[in-house]
């Protein structure tokens, strides 16, 4: 039984580009992932940075899988990690194929969908904003004839506007009902302070669509007072701060949706009732870590709101508190793909650095960490504002723990 | 009014929860086991904010930094065979 | 073949041409393209629901895409609970919706069987109390 130096789970931008890195210094990699194929979430990303070109997933997964492809590394595809056992010496990565055994584990699993529960939301059609990214972008399947997006944020923007450049129809994009768990996805003025908050770092159509608001920035509670009963216009779809979707209504699938007025705290007013036709709905409530591997094989975690939830303690070398286990991309907090790629690359580095005890990959190591605060500083299009907050406090948590 | 769905897979309602929570008022723990909230085939990776917001608000709970409610493994399901050997390690 | 396909797309290009790849869903036959998922290759054919809740039957399809919740599953060349949206379609696959189970807990299926291992015990002494 051969042990490997690394098992890198996950094959979107943070596990390639760590792979690259272990590879390029002859280290024993295999790289996991149940998605068919190599590139995570990257795959179905598509947008215009503000330079006017295009952002496109799939040209930026092919130079990434190229690269690791040139190296000889062992990627596996449609394979599904159910478990990591820590052994004294080694870990034992458990899969629905076989067991892998690995002296070191990086786990880059990425994030989940936070679903915003709203009645009707089982029904055959409805699916999360990220459902509709891949079936468009990736598997190229129109998602419906005519559908709504609810949740309005900085990635189901982005998304909405890649349906349409796929030619479908989307009715508009709007905010869910309050309910028990909407919370701040369905209070405009959240909503509107967090869009504006983006919109001067964001590519063409989000600044116009953001200045329309800035003019108000002062008196944002004036705009959204007199918040145009049709939306605000991006890209020529309504974006509805004042309306809300309360109910998903079908029998067997979607057949329509409920929308009501809402006032500027997200309170329903009553009699506004309307009902939209639509044959699928897009339901879009941000991202969470996804970091259930860290949590069975014990790594610490600390939550951060600004990291989007719960994150395994690790330091800026993509080290956790956890002898032998790293962690990158969004699994470590939400950002961008760019970010993802640079993290990868520093995880990649510090474990050829700890393996092969070689103090020469200290430099690259160095160089490679402050490329993921470069990217993170000139990112277009940010999650969260206070990211850096995020970030100081889970190296704080892990300098407590070591 | 249709129910507002919390937990998709075992069909768990808001209302099963909130009358749960007031029946036998307990722990957000003990609150996912009697309602199986999060404890279905997915394990609760799509409703897990969810099932924590609304646990947290019945119970009155604070969250902490530890992961709210455990997480065990297997974490994706895995049948009998696979578990017992199917899956080999060359 | 129907028209749900993105075949002209401004920024992607034009759809490649894969190899067209025959399965059966439900007993009927559909075709696909190599590189499609059983969940993308079914809604290009307009088919959104994959299986029925086990216990309610309530209808479902694809939620998430991406194997995270499980809402797809189905059952493919008889084994059950594959994730359609992560399982590429293959020449002749046989693919079954998922269906109602019955359910053990439901009163009418509990029909006369112990319980407990006790319930057991006393039911094995009734029979032989009543054999005597």
């Amino acid at each position: 039984m051969q042990i490997n130096d690394v098992v890198i789970i996950g094959a979107g931008p943070a596990g390639l580009s760590a792979a690259i890195q272990c590879r390029e210094n002859d280290l024993r990699v295999t790289v996991l992932d149940e998605f068919p194929k190599p590139g995570g979430r990257l795959l179905g990303q598509l947008h215009q940075e503000p330079t006017g070109e295009w952002w496109n997933g799939i040209e930026e997964t092919k130079i990434l899988v190229d690269k690791a492809e040139k190296l000889n590394t062992d990627i596996r595809c449609g394979v599904s990690v159910h478990h990591i056992e820590k052994l004294e010496d080694h870990f034992v990565v458990h899969t629905n194929k076989k067991n892998f055994p690995a002296k070191n584990i990086l786990i880059a699993t990425g994030a989940a969908e936070t679903a915003a529960p709203i009645p009707g939301w089982t029904l055959p059609g409805v699916m999360s904003i990220g459902a509709a990214q891949v079936m468009t972008n990736v598997h190229r399947v129109s998602v419906g004839e005519k559908g709504i997006v609810v949740g309005v944020n900085v990635l189901s923007a982005a998304i909405a506007r890649e349906l349409q450049l796929a030619g479908i129809d989307l009715h508009s994009m709007a905010l869910p009902a309050r309910n028990a768990v909407s919370e701040d996805q369905a209070n405009p003025r959240l909503v509107m302070e967090r869009l504006v908050r983006i919109a001067h770092l964001a590519p063409s159509a989000f600044i116009k669509f953001g200045s329309k608001f800035a003019k108000f920035k002062f008196v944002q509670n004036i705009a959204l007072q007199f918040f145009p009963k049709g939306g605000v216009k991006m890209w020529d779809m309504p974006i509805h701060l004042r309306k809300a979707i309360k109910e998903i209504n079908g029998t067997d699938k979607v057949e329509s949706v409920t929308m009501v007025d809402v006032t500027v705290d997200g309170d329903i007013i009553r009699g506004t009732e309307e009902t939209i036709p639509v044959d699928f709905v897009c339901i879009a409530g941000g991202l969470y870590p996804l970091a259930e591997l860290a949590a069975v094989v014990g790594v610490p975690f600390q939550y951060s709101e600004e990291l989007g939830g719960h994150v395994p303690i690790h330091n800026e070398a993509m080290e956790t508190s956890m002898k032998g286990i790293y962690v990158a991309g969004n699994i470590t907090g939400i950002e961008s793909a760019k970010v993802a790629r640079e993290q990868g690359a520093v995880a990649g580095l510090s474990i050829v650095k700890n393996t092969l005890q070689n103090a020469t990959v200290d430099g690259k190591l160095k160089v490679a960490i402050n490329n993921v605060k470069a990217t993170r500083e000139a990112a277009t299009i940010q999650f969260h504002p206070r990211i850096e907050e995020g970030r100081e406090k889970v190296t704080t948590a892990f300098n407590q723990l070591t | 009014m249709q129910h507002l769905i919390i937990c998709r897979c075992e069909e768990v309602s808001l209302k099963d929860l909130e009358e749960t929570a007031k029946k036998f008022n307990c722990t957000a723990r003990e609150l996912k086991l009697r309602t199986r909230a999060g404890m279905g085939f997915c394990g609760g990776r799509t409703c897990r904010p969810a099932v924590d917001k609304v646990l947290t608000d019945l119970t009155k709970e604070n969250p902490t930094d530890a992961i709210p409610l455990k997480v065990s493994p297997p974490v994706r399901p895995i049948s009998l065979s696979d578990l017992g050997g199917k899956a080999s390690d060359d | 073949m129907t028209t749900k396909r993105i075949v002209n797309h401004p920024v992607l290009g034009k759809l490649e041409e894969n190899k067209k790849i025959t399965f059966t869903f439900d007993g009927q036959s559909y075709d696909g393209y190599e590189n499609d998922t059983i969940a993308s290759a079914l809604l290009a054919h307009g088919i959104r629901t994959l299986r029925k809740h086990e216990e309610s039957g309530n209808p479902r399809g694809i939620y998430c895409n991406i194997g995270h919740c499980y809402e797809c599953r189905v059952t493919v060349d008889e084994v059950s609970n594959v994730r359609a949206c992560l399982t590429p379609i293959k020449e002749n696959m046989v693919i079954e919706s998922g269906k109602v189970q019955p359910s053990p807990l439901d009163p009418k299926n509990e029909g006369d069987l112990p319980r407990t291992y006790d319930e057991f015990i006393r039911s094995e002494e009734q029979k032989k109390n009543a054999n005597k």
